[in-house]
C-alpha cells in the first residue's frame, strides 16, 4: 500500500524541523489535547514552581515526532511508539525531529521497519528519545 | 482542581471525532490529509480519518479526569511532577468513528535514587482501549516521575 516500505533500507533517515515553538502552540496543545496542568500555560504558577516560564507538555513533542513515522510510511502505518521524554520544550525553541531505521524483519509475513526516534533542541539538547514499529495496515 | 468542574466519570464508547482530529492534527502541525480529508480517506479505502499516534493520549486525558486525584492518593506533588514516558501498542489505527472504552489497569510505583541526588518516584500506569466491538485496539503505558521537592514514599 505504501511504497515508503518496499525500498526501506537500514540507517535511512527521515527529518522535520519546527522553528521557534511559542506559548500559543502550547495553548492550542492543551486545547486539542486537554493537558490542562499550570505549568504549561500559566506564567505565574510555573514561575512559583521554581521555572524560568511555562514550558511545553511533553506531549506535545511527542505527537511532532510522531509525524517523523506519519509522514514516511503512512498515516495508518504505526504499530508501537515509545516515548521517554529527556528534556523540556521551552518558548523560542527550534527542534530536529528526526528518525533512523534501525532494524527490517519480517512478522506474520509482514514486512516491519523499526525506527529509532529523537527531537533535539538548537542547543543539540535531546528533548526525547523514542522507538518506532511500522508497517504497511490495510483494512481487513 | 484546575477551576472549572469536570465529569468524574467518563462515558464508556466516548467516539473519536473527525473535528477533533481536525484541531489536534492542527496543534501538531500536521497536514496530512488522511488526518483531515474524509473523501481522501476513502478514497484510500479506510473507513474515515484516521487518528494520529497520539491522539488516543488525548482521549486517555478525557478518560481519567482523575488523574489528578491518582496523582494525589500516590503522594506526588503536581508541582514537581513531569511526565517521564509512554508507551502505545496498536492492534488496529484508529478511525474517526469509533467508540472507545478506556480501561484502567495496574498501577504500579517505584523511587529510585536521581542522578543530582535525592529520590525520585516513578509510577506506571497501564491502560487499554476497547473499540465498539469490544475488542482491544491500543495497549498504553503512562510513566509519570516526581523530581525533587518532598518525595513521599
Amino acid at each position: 500500500m505504501n511504497s515508503a516500505f518496499d525500498d526501506i533500507k537500514e540507517g535511512d533517515e527521515h527529518i522535520i524541523t519546527h522553528r521557534g515553538f511559542s506559548r500559543t502552540d502550547f495553548v492550542k496543545y492543551a486545547g486539542a489535547g486537554g493537558d490542562f496542568n499550570p505549568i504549561h500555560h500559566d506564567e505565574s504558577f510555573a514561575k512559583m514552581s521554581g521555572n524560568e516560564s511555562v514550558f511545553g507538555m511533553g506531549m506535545l513533542t511527542a505527537s511532532m515526532l510522531s509525524r517523523v513515522l506519519t509522514d514516511w510510511f503512512g498515516a495508518t502505518s504505526v504499530k508501537k511508539y515509545a516515548i521517554r521524554f529527556k528534556s523540556r520544550l521551552w518558548p523560542g525553541d527550534n527542534v530536529v525531529f528526526k528518525g533512523v531505521v534501525s532494524k527490517i524483519y519480517e512478522e506474520d509475513g509482514v514486512k516491519h521497519v523499526d525506527i529509532d526516534l529523537s527531537a533535539t533542541n538548537q542547543k543539540d539538547e535531546v528533548l526525547i528519545q523514542a522507538q518506532g514499529t511500522c508497517r504497511p495496515w490495510v483494512p481487513q | 482542581m484546575f477551576g472549572s468542574p469536570v465529569a468524574l466519570i467518563n462515558p464508556p464508547g466516548l467516539p473519536v471525532e473527525r473535528g477533533k482530529i481536525h484541531e489536534f492534527s492542527n496543534a501538531i502541525g500536521d497536514a496530512n490529509p488522511m488526518f483531515h480529508d474524509e473523501i481522501a480517506a476513502k478514497a484510500a479505502g479506510l473507513p474515515s480519518v484516521v487518528a494520529p499516534p497520539t491522539y488516543c493520549a488525548t482521549q486517555a486525558f478525557f478518560a481519567t479526569p482523575d488523574q489528578a486525584k491518582v496523582m494525589m492518593e500516590l503522594g506526588l506533588d503536581l508541582r514537581f511532577v513531569l511526565h517521564g514516558g509512554q508507551e502505545f501498542e496498536f492492534v488496529r489505527p484508529l478511525f474517526a468513528g469509533d467508540q472507545l472504552t478506556p480501561h484502567q489497569g495496574e498501577i504500579s510505583s517505584y523511587t529510585k535514587e536521581g542522578k543530582r541526588g535525592g529520590l525520585m518516584k516513578f509510577v506506571d500506569i497501564y491502560s487499554h482501549f476497547t473499540d465498539q466491538n469490544g475488542n482491544v485496539v491500543v495497549r498504553i503505558k503512562n510513566t509519570i516521575i516526581q523530581t525533587g521537592g518532598v518525595v513521599k514514599e
